[in-house]
This record gives structure tokens, C-alpha cells and sequence, in this order.
């Protein structure tokens, strides 16, 4: 390990209870493209927050080139030639492109003027070196997701970087898009830089790495070098035999003909177009796709929160108007959306407060008041059926660990009782444990007839989960995959290569809401 | 395009300037209709002379703004610190502006100092911190040296004549009128603050303290230094301000200036600099604070009392505010944008 | 005992306060005695607070929901304006109305102007997203504006004098001024712990998004609260008005920073969501207190100016060292979910 920039011993680290990272070895090399994956929650994330010293690890040690690295100090990681380019970027908007990647080296050097030619210099050699052009005196707002990143690249490299960590930065990113960048990638290997590259689709990963190390349930399982692996055995190593999740299977019901909620020709002003599909009572309907291809954003306007411009909604057969969250919970309609901590929780009241949240208006006494008796009995009983950790209704929700904080969030949904419930990436960022959890009450709720669209771009998350599925791209449905074709064996790749390859499907014959150009 | 506006500030102008820059010249036509003598250079030179002092603390609000907090404890330091110099210069029997100008600058520096420190280790709104230190600032001083006022009479004579000092005089008839020193002091004070926030890191760190403070902090940017320039300029610059002030009433007055940090404010954002940090214009805010002058000073001759001025300012302020933020909302609302608030 | 000691747990810093206001009390009365301790005193002390403590309540419901509200003193001052011009002669003529007639349109012109003021303040924030700190600091400046176009910037003299009575009359030796901010106190803590919107208000204040996202009509809560506050200032304003037998602008300005201490120090956060009227009425008795025994010890109103600005930065320090207004921004996340939102809470609070 002579020639390893970065080298961890049995790193720890428990969240709220919850082992988020166990007795975790890693070394990388120089020059090497390491490529961490595994499902949500099994612990890359955390591995990265405390490389770069965001985190303070319980136990181990991270060595920077032979050297201790103080640990939960992110300057000093800055200062070893550690960068990490996160998900969120973290640039400056209302600063232009040169300033953005030149900011960190100004920052340090000693001449406290800013000559705008000498910013422009040090932002254009960087371009250069990774063959990409780039607006300099453009605001970094103007960009797009695309660009954006590989500013925050440019300004990675710009520090004299050894060693960058990549979250996940294709999750937005179009095929073209994802080649533009891998490749940048894969010339700064050839610079000697080391990379760390997160990402959960498996074709990206086989194309670039030279080392695959994958986590599992805040372990690692090993590192593979990648010409010794195949999908199928990534996928099972990642998943484990022991997490195997039952998948899900719909039994037909009577009533079937008229649908829980029909959507025909579902368009918005800028996300989503031409969107049509329908979901029965214990369907779960699997919505899935690259990040920002308008998934999302139809959820939103099932939910009340986005306008849609043309098309219908029908509930029960019905045109519905949907104009308000309000309408929407009304219509039996209940969104656990993306972002939980700014969406979905209110994390310094009580558990029980949040629970009751969505039930005000029915907890209220002869006079009007709100009868508290009662609210508490239904928080208890919803953290009892969501199984919370935790049953004490009085904590407040941020004392609760992520998957923990989930159950709450689905648990103040569930108490108001839909019909059709839309789960948004609902496991993102929570231990295995817990999504084990959260896939039983999915199934559950399913099998007791309620109607389920889950959001998520994990294949694995919703071949197990989904009777059926529609894969979206750039705003409009490239893929419709009936129950039938769900239960063939080889689904989990073939849907993996229809969310990375969304053109690919444009050819395929006999395809349902084939997009506009 | 390659307009006049671009080729002199090297950007485009924002659309809070147009708009400003409309309003302040139909107001303008439309009290030089009413009123000739009003679009004259005496008026120019008149609202350069009372304006002066606002200007300066109008800078010094900007950079708190952008850099993402608000103050208002800064009437408060440029009174305590004008007052103050002046009484300690008395202490050693002089009278001269080159001991009383260090002196307050100096002062006014310590206090914005400490504003800064209580922000970065309180970690609380920022509003509230100098509301505290306002307060603070300005019974300190009453409690200890009292709140004699000192007229044209009694105020130091160098600072009387510092007020009525002009560096162009023209003879008009019947009266003479000239553009006041205080001109080139806030020229040189706009272009100095301007050079900084364009042209040194620690103007381009304050910008992005002011745009994302997490962002900031993880490039490596310093925040308890960028904070500590940037209260301690903006005490600086109130420190001038209320030398300024005091000269241009001709009256020594230290309890004069309550309230008018809510004006100052209210001008520099009607010039666009956001609350949310980040944002703002020199340009903006010169135009903000004219208007606010104007409106202060020219309502007389529109033929209406001077007590019409904060009903005029506060609805274009209203009005300005619903148009920034309603225009704000509604492309959060296409882009599907939610925050707090 | 079991359930006092679980209330005092429950309501740590509200047994603190409570601590340190029986220690200033008995401080007071070593240092003061009789001086302090007299039926005199405390009915002073109870009328001058009732004012105040309104417009307390006022800025503690706006800083509930993470806002501010600047304007407080500039509507109650508009409001005790408007009121003020019914009891001045300038509408009825006094000699020939009946006088009940003539303060009862003052009552309800002020009521209405506060509401009014509110009502503006409300769908100023709520339809068109301009931030509660730059939407009551333009209206504080279009209320005074207003105020002063009204009067011209001069006083208005009250000539009934039935209204004076408003703010002399007791009740078993309790003022009647006294006795309406009491009611307000406990109506506006019924309100906050017992009712939806109450509960609303307060998970508005912790995260507006959430609670959009939880399918509430969030803007025309804050249409009713700003409104609400808007009648609080009227109430006050009517107080204000009887007791100084006039109405003019600049009444009160040093109002608007004690209402802020007295609500930072009654332990409310003012990033939104924490803050109890308990916690707001000993916060209140701590303030007149010590108000009553520097006026006795004959401080002037800069020493008042000074300690009142110290106590307000001596609050929020040891509120810091407590940990208490602290967002718990915890690592349980393992990944860094791309944010669509921007919060802007630390700056615009």
C-alpha cells in the first residue's frame, strides 16, 4: 500500500441508535477510479462524510498520503488535497463561472486582490485541462444541472486536488450528459488523480472503475477489481441473500374495470408532458427514472402543488380538480414527499405533533377544541403500526434516526387514511433496516387495497415492491411495463438499462405514450 | 447590447435600477412641471449636502445586507461615536476635524466590531443582536456623558465650518450656493467600497457568505473574519457619517438619528439588495437612497407638507417589495421552488 | 408532587424564569420595601404593563411563526390615532353627541384601523411572499406616514373626558387595563394550546413547507394571525390613548424593543415554533418590575435604554450556552439528498 493516497482503518460511526458505518477498512490508490456502491443506507455516504472530515468517526483512522488526518476537520482534509464534489455542489449562483472554480484558490493565496484576469487564467487552464468549455463571466445560475457540476469539478481541481469524491454525480444527468462527464473523469485518472465515484447505476460504474468497493448494511463486503465482477454478482453481493425482499404481487379484485385514479395526457408547464397511467386499489405502481425527468413533478400535481396545463385527472372514474394539498388530502390523496427533513417533518415538535398534523380538523372536541386524548391515541397507534423505535410519542421527531423519522412521516399519512398514497423516494438516506421495514407496510397497505405510486430510481427497490412500472425521461414516459413482463427473470437489469438508457427505449417497438419530440 | 450603462459599469444594469431610475426621473419632471427652479444645480447641490450623510450609511447597510444579515444598530454607532470624539477632543482642549475624523472613524470601528462578534458567536437573527447593541451603544453613552446638545454656537468650529465648506462655489442671484466637500467624500467612499466587493477576496467572500453561508464555510472562506470586515466597516463608515451629520444640522445632537436605520434600510432595499444575502447593488442603492431624498426634500415644492414624506416613501417601498417578491413567487411557483416563509 | 416535578421538567426554562423572578421580587422588597410593596405601586405597575404586555403578545405571535412585527407600535399608534380623532371633536361635535355614542365610534374606529393594519400586514406576507421583516418595516413606515398626514405631526388632544376613565377605573382596586391584557394573555393561550389553528401556528413557525406540504390553507393562516395581531395593537392603542389623554406619531417607539426582549426573554426562539404565553407573562412581571424599581431608584430613561438593550444580549447569550436555539442539524442522514429549497430562516428572522 506504498502507493495509496487514502488509507481508512475500522472506521465506526452509529446514528441515533442505528450502526451507520462498522469496522470499515478502504485504500486508494493513486490514479485509480474507485467506485463505492450499494443500496441506500448501506453506509457510503457516511464513509465519505468522514474522509473528507465532515463527520467524527466513533473509532478508526483516515491517513492522507501516510499522514493522520485530525478527524472532523474539514480544512484539514482540504488542506491534504481532499475535495469532495457533493450532491448539492454547494456553488455560489449569483457568482460567475470563473469566480465559482477560482474561489477556494484566491481564497488562499496571499494577494488579497482579485485581478479578473488572473481568476479568468486560473478558471480556463483548469477548463482545459479537463477539456470542457465553459461560459467564465456567466452567473453559475444560468447553468445547467450538467454544467454546474463540472464547475464544481473545476473548482476541485483547482485546489490541487489528489483526491475527489463524487456523490452520485449523474443522478441528473442525461446519457449524453453522463458520457461528457465520464470521460472528464476518466482524464483526470490519467493525471494521477485519484477518484471516488458513488453512483448506483451499475453500467456507469463497469464503464469507469478500476476498483469496485461495495457496502452493505454499513459494512463492507470487499473491493473487487471490476474486470472480475458481473452485474449480477454486483447485484448480489449489494443485496445480500439475507435481504432478499419478498416482491411484491398484486391478486386480482373484483371492481377492477374502473380505476382508482386515471391520468390521460397529463401535461405541466415545463417538466412533464403526455403523461397517462392509472392505478387500482392494491396497485403499486413504480414511477421511476434519472433524477429531475419529471417524476417528481407529477407527483406534485397529484398532490396540489403544481399546475397541471393540459390533460385529466380522474379519481374513481371522475374528473377531479386537484388545485390545492388541501383538495388533494380531501380526495384521499396523501404525498410522503423527497425531501423529508424540509418537506416532510417539523423535527423540534413531538412525534405525536407530527402524526397529528394532517388530522387537526378531526381531532376536535364538542367546543371546537382540539381534544388532545384524542390525538394522543392516534400518534400511539400509528407509531405502534409503523413500528417506530422508539414509542414515546413525546420526543421530539429530530432525536429520531433517519428510517426512523420515515415511519413518522408515512405514519401522519397513513392516519389520514387514503386511498392512493405516493411514496417519493421514500428510502433515500435510511438504514437497511428500517427500508426493510418500509417495504412491509408498503405491501401491506397494498394488499389491503389501497393504491400505492412509489417514486424511486433504485431497479431493486421497485422490482420488489411494484406490480407495474413506467419509466420517465426528460418529462415524458419512455417505458410501461405490465405486471406480466415485471415477473420475467432478468427484470431488475433490464430495468436498470431502461432508467440509464432512456433513448434506447424510444426504438423499441410496442411501447405506450411513446414521447414527442 | 452594447449600451452606454454597459460600457461604463461592465454589466448590465439590474431591473431594479431601470425601474428606479424611471421612477426618480418622471418624480423629477414632474416636480420641475410644478415647480422650474426645483431642476436646478442648487437642488442638485442641496440633496448632495443632506444626502451625504445618509449615502454613506446607505453603503454601509448594502455590505450587511449582501453579506446576508441586517443592522440596525448603526445610527446608533455613528452618534455614539461622533459625540464621543468630540467630547474627548475637548478633554485635551482642541478643536480639529484631524483629531475628531480618526477619533469617531476609530470608535465606530470597535463598535461594529463587536456587533460582529456577538453575531458570529450568537448564532442568532442578526436583527435582534444589534437591536440589543443599539440600545446598549446609545444608553451607554447618554448614561455617561450625558445628552447636552450643542448648537451652531457651541459645536466645535472646525466641524461647523466642515458642514458649510464647499469645494465649487456659484454665485447665483441674490444668494451664492456651492457642491459641499462632502461630494468628493462619498464619491471616494462609493468607489472605495465598490473596489472591494468587486476586486479583493474579501469582497467576493462576502458575496458568498451572503449567498450560501454552508457553501461558504466549506470552500474555506472565514466567516468570522468576513464578518468582523464587514460590521467593522459598516461602523466605520457610520463613524464618518455621524461627524457628517452632525456638521451638515449644525447642531451637536446625541440623541438625534433614532428610527432612521428602519429608513436607511428601507432605502437600500428599495435599491434591490435582498434580506436573503448575496444581492445588491451599489448603483441600487444610490438610487434608493436619492429617492428617498428626494421625497424627503422636494415635496414642498410639489405644493404638499413635508409630513407627506413617509407616506409617500413607505408606499413606493410597499409597492416595490410586492413587485420584487410577488415577481419572485410567482417563478418559484413555475419551478416548483418552496421555501420558508 | 410526582406531577409538579414532571411540570417543572416539562417547563424548564419557564421554573427558571419563575426562579429568577421570586429572586428579584424578594430582592426588590429587602432593597425597596414598603416603597415597592404598596397597593399604589402595584396598581401603577399594573396599568403601565397593560399596554405594553399587548403589544408583547402582538410581536410574540409573529415571532411564534418565525416572523417579526415591526409595526406594531406604528398601528396601535395609527389606530390610537384614527380613535383619537372621534374624541377630539373633529367628527362629532361634542356638545350636542351623546358621549357614549361618540367613544364608542372611538373603540370601534381603532379596533378597526388596528385590524385593518393587521389585515394588511397579513396579505402582504401570505399572497405575495415579501418577508414579515420587510413587509412590516414598509408598512411601520406607510402607518406613520399615514399617522402623519392625519395629524399633521401634531398631538391630538382627547376632549371627552369619560375616555381618561378607560385607563383609571379599577375593579376591587385591580385597573380595568390591567384586567384586559389578562384576558388577552389567557385567550391567546387557550387559542395556541387548545385549538387548530393554535397548533398551526405553531408548526408553521418550526417549517412552513412541511406544514404546506401536510395540506393546510398556510396562507390564510397567516391572514388571521396578522390580523389578530393587527386587533391586539388596536386594544392597545385604545389603552394608550386613555391614559395619555392624546394621540400623536412617535408615541412609543421604545416600545418595539422591549416587545422584542420581553418575547426573547420569555424564551420564545425567534427562528419560529418555541414560546409559551406563560413564559410571556413572567417575562412581562420581570420587565415592569424592574421597570417600577428604576423608576422609584430614580434611573433616568437612558439607564433604562442601556439595561434593557444589555439584558437582551445577556438573554440570548445564555440562551446560547443552554444550546437552546440551536436547529439540530444532526448526521443521521447517509445521503445528501439534492435540495430544492432554499431556507432563508437565518437571515430573514
Amino acid at each position: 500500500m506504498a502507493d495509496s493516497i487514502l488509507t481508512a482503518e475500522n472506521l465506526s460511526i452509529s446514528f441515533g441508535g442505528v450502526n451507520a458505518l462498522v469496522d470499515v477498512n478502504v485504500a486508494i490508490a493513486r490514479g485509480e477510479i474507485r467506485c463505492l456502491v450499494g443500496e441506500n443506507g448501506s453506509g457510503k455516504s457516511t464513509f465519505v462524510k468522514i474522509a473528507s472530515g465532515v463527520y467524527h468517526p466513533s473509532r478508526g483512522t483516515v491517513q492522507v498520503g501516510g499522514k493522520l488526518l485530525s478527524p472532523g476537520d474539514p480544512r484539514a482534509a482540504i488542506d491534504a488535497g481532499i475535495q469532495v464534489v457533493f450532491q448539492d455542489l454547494a456553488l455560489f449562483d449569483q457568482l460567475s463561472v470563473a469566480e465559482n472554480i477560482a474561489f477556494s484558490v484566491l481564497l488562499n493565496s496571499k494577494n488579497a486582490y482579485v485581478g479578473r484576469k488572473r481568476m479568468r487564467q486560473l478558471a480556463a487552464d483548469v477548463l482545459e485541462i479537463m477539456e470542457v468549455e465553459l461560459p467564465l463571466d456567466d452567473p453559475v445560475s444560468t447553468l445547467s444541472m450538467a454544467n454546474k457540476q463540472l464547475v464544481a469539478i473545476a473548482r476541485a481541481l483547482c485546489m490541487d486536488a489528489q483526491l475527489i469524491f463524487m456523490d452520485e454525480p449523474t443522478a441528473a444527468l442525461t446519457k449524453k450528459e453522463v458520457n461528457r462527464l465520464l470521460e472528464v473523469v476518466l482524464g483526470l485518472r490519467d493525471r494521477g488523480i485519484s477518484i471516488v465515484f458513488i453512483s448506483h447505476k451499475l453500467d456507469e460504474v463497469f464503464r469507469i472503475a478500476d476498483t469496485i468497493t461495495i457496502f452493505r448494511d454499513g459494512r463492507k463486503v470487499g473491493d473487487f477489481e471490476a474486470a472480475e465482477l458481473t452485474q449480477a454478482k454486483l447485484t448480489y453481493y449489494m443485496t445480500g441473500r439475507e435481504v432478499e425482499y419478498p416482491a411484491y404481487k398484486r391478486e386480482p379484485r373484483e371492481a377492477d374495470e374502473v380505476p382508482l385514479l386515471e391520468v390521460r395526457g397529463l401535461a405541466d408547464r415545463l417538466h412533464y408532458r403526455d403523461v397517462s397511467f392509472s392505478v387500482r386499489p392494491g396497485d403499486v405502481l413504480g414511477l421511476t427514472g434519472l433524477l429531475g425527468a419529471g417524476r417528481t413533478e407529477v407527483a406534485l400535481t397529484l398532490f396540489g402543488l403544481n399546475q397541471a396545463v393540459r390533460g385529466e385527472i380522474l379519481l374513481d372514474g371522475k374528473p377531479a380538480r386537484i388545485a390545492s394539498p388541501q383538495q388533494a388530502v380531501a380526495s384521499g390523496i396523501a404525498l410522503v414527499s423527497e425531501d423529508r427533513k424540509t418537506e416532510g417533518l417539523f423535527m423540534e415538535q413531538s412525534v405525536g405533533h407530527n402524526i397529528s398534523s394532517t388530522r387537526l380538523d378531526t381531532l376536535l372536541n364538542k367546543l371546537r377544541f382540539l381534544d388532545l386524548r384524542a390525538e394522543r391515541e392516534l400518534a400511539s397507534r400509528m407509531v405502534q403500526a409503523m413500528g417506530v423505535n422508539n414509542k414515546d410519542i413525546d420526543i421530539l421527531v429530530g432525536k429520531l434516526s433517519g428510517g426512523n423519522a420515515q415511519k413518522v412521516v408515512i405514519g401522519k399519512w397513513i392516519a389520514t387514511e387514503p386511498r392512493l398514497l405516493i411514496l417519493d423516494s421514500p428510502t433515500v438516506g435510511i438504514d437497511v433496516g428500517s427500508k426493510a421495514e418500509i417495504y412491509e407496510s408498503i405491501q401491506r397497505l397494498a394488499r389491503a387495497g389501497m393504491g400505492i405510486i412509489l417514486i424511486s430510481d433504485e431497479p431493486e427497490e421497485i422490482a420488489a415492491n411494484c406490480n407495474r412500472v413506467i419509466v420517465m425521461y426528460e418529462g415524458a414516459i419512455v417505458a410501461t411495463v405490465s405486471q406480466a413482463e415485471r415477473e420475467t427473470p432478468d427484470f431488475v437489469e433490464r430495468l436498470a438499462r431502461m432508467i440509464s438508457e432512456p433513448t434506447s427505449q424510444l426504438a423499441a417497438p410496442i411501447q405506450e405514450g411513446v414521447p414527442q419530440a | 447590447m452594447n449600451s452606454p450603462f454597459r460600457a461604463l459599469f461592465g454589466r448590465r444594469s439590474t431591473q431594479v435600477e431601470r425601474y428606479l431610475g424611471v421612477l426618480i426621473v418622471i418624480y423629477s419632471a414632474v416636480v420641475g412641471f410644478q415647480n422650474p427652479r426645483f431642476l436646478s444645480l442648487e437642488t442638485v447641490f442641496d440633496i448632495v449636502h443632506e444626502g451625504a450623510p445618509t449615502m454613506i450609511l446607505a453603503i454601509g447597510v448594502l455590505l450587511v445586507l449582501v453579506s446576508g444579515g441586517i443592522d440596525v444598530s448603526f445610527p446608533a454607532v455613528a452618534i455614539c461615536s461622533a459625540y464621543v470624539s468630540i467630547k474627548l477632543m475637548w478633554v485635551f482642549g482642541l478643536d480639529a476635524l484631524w483629531f475628531m475624523a480618526p477619533v469617531s472613524i476609530a470608535i465606530g470601528l470597535l463598535l461594529g466590531l463587536v456587533n460582529a462578534l456577538l453575531i458570529h458567536f450568537l448564532k442568532l437573527p442578526t436583527l435582534i443582536v444589534t437591536l440589543g447593541t443599539m440600545s446598549v451603544y446609545r444608553g451607554f453613552m447618554a448614561v455617561t456623558l450625558g445628552t447636552s446638545q450643542y448648537p451652531v454656537a457651541t459645536m466645535p468650529k472646525s466641524l461647523a465650518e466642515f458642514g458649510l465648506a464647499n469645494i465649487v462655489s456659484v454665485d447665483g442671484e441674490g444668494s451664492s450656493y456651492g457642491l459641499s466637500v462632502f461630494f468628493p467624500i462619498v464619491v471616494a467612499l462609493f468607489a472605495v467600497t465598490w473596489f472591494i466587493l468587486y476586486h479583493t477576496m474579501l469582497g467576493r467572500a462576502v458575496f458568498a457568505m451572503g449567498s450560501d453561508e454552508e457553501a461558504a464555510s466549506r470552500v474555506g472562506v472565514n466567516l468570522l473574519r468576513t464578518r468582523l470586515f464587514v460590521y467593522g466597516y459598516t461602523g466605520a463608515l457610520a463613524g464618518m457619517a455621524g461627524l457628517m451629520y452632525f456638521a451638515a444640522m449644525q447642531n451637536v445632537d446625541p440623541v438625534a438619528l433614532q428610527g432612521f436605520e428602519l429608513m436607511v434600510i428601507a432605502a437600500v432595499v428599495i435599491g434591490g439588495a435582498k434580506l436573503t444575502g448575496g444581492e445588491g447593488t451599489i448603483l441600487g442603492t444610490f438610487l434608493g437612497v436619492l429617492l428617498f431624498q428626494l421625497f424627503q426634500s422636494t415635496l414642498v415644492q410639489l405644493g404638499l407638507a413635508s409630513t407627506w414624506a413617509s407616506f409617500f416613501f413607505g408606499s413606493v417601498l410597499l409597492f416595490s417589495l410586492a413587485m420584487i417578491y410577488y415577481r419572485q413567487r410567482k417563478a418559484d411557483q413555475r419551478n416548483l421552488v418552496f421555501r420558508i416563509g | 408532587m410526582e406531577n409538579i416535578l414532571k411540570w417543572l421538567k416539562a417547563n424548564g426554562y419557564e421554573s427558571v424564569l419563575a426562579g429568577v423572578n421570586i429572586l428579584v421580587l424578594l430582592l426588590l422588597g429587602l432593597i425597596l420595601g414598603d416603597s415597592f410593596y404598596s397597593i399604589s405601586n402595584m396598581q401603577s405597575m399594573s396599568t403601565q404593563v397593560a399596554e405594553f404586555g399587548l403589544l408583547a403578545l402582538a410581536m410574540g405571535l409573529a415571532m411564534l411563526t418565525g416572523g417579526i412585527d415591526l409595526s406594531i407600535v406604528s398601528s396601535a399608534v395609527l389606530a390610537g390615532i384614527v380613535g383619537a380623532e372621534f374624541l377630539t371633536g373633529n367628527v362629532f361635535d361634542l356638545e350636542s353627541t351623546d358621549p357614549t355614542l361618540v367613544m364608542g365610534a372611538a373603540v370601534v374606529a381603532a379596533l378597526v384601523t388596528g385590524l385593518l393594519c393587521g389585515l394588511l400586514n397579513g396579505v402582504l406576507i401570505a399572497k405575495t411572499s415579501i418577508p414579515p421583516i420587510l413587509a412590516t418595516l414598509g408598512t411601520s413606515i406607510f402607518f406613520t406616514g399615514v399617522g402623519t398626514v392625519i395629524t399633521g405631526g401634531a398631538s391630538l388632544p382627547v376632549r371627552v373626558k369619560a375616555f381618561f376613565q378607560l385607563g383609571v377605573v379599577t375593579v376591587a382596586r385591580v385597573p380595568v387595563v390591567f384586567i384586559i391584557m389578562v384576558v388577552a394573555l389567557i385567550l391567546a393561550a387557550i387559542a395556541l394550546k387548545r385549538t387548530r389553528s393554535g397548533r398551526r401556528i405553531y408548526l408553521y413557525g418550526e417549517n412552513s413547507i412541511a406544514l404546506r406540504f401536510t395540506g393546510v390553507r398556510h396562507e390564510r393562516l397567516i391572514i388571521l394571525l396578522y390580523a389578530v395581531i393587527g386587533l391586539i395593537c388596536g386594544i392597545a392603542a385604545l389603552i394608550m390613548v386613555s391614559r395619555t389623554a392624546s394621540a400623536r406619531v412617535g408615541y412609543g417607539e421604545a416600545y418595539l424593543l422591549q416587545a422584542i426582549l420581553v418575547v426573547v426573554l420569555a424564551g420564545f426562539n425567534p427562528f419560529g415554533g418555541r414560546g409559551k404565553v406563560l413564559g410571556l407573562v413572567l417575562a412581562l412581571l420581570m420587565l415592569q418590575t424592574l421597570s417600577s424599581a428604576f423608576t422609584i431608584m430614580r434611573y433616568g430613561p437612558y439607564m433604562k435604554v442601556f439595561i434593557w438593550g444589555a439584558m437582551l444580549l445577556a438573554v440570548m447569550f445564555l440562551n446560547r450556552l443552554m444550546n437552546r436555539n440551536k436547529r439540530s442539524t444532526r448526521g443521521d442522514e447517509t445521503n445528501d439528498a439534492g435540495q430544492t429549497v432554499v431556507t432563508v430562516e437565518g437571515s430573514s428572522a
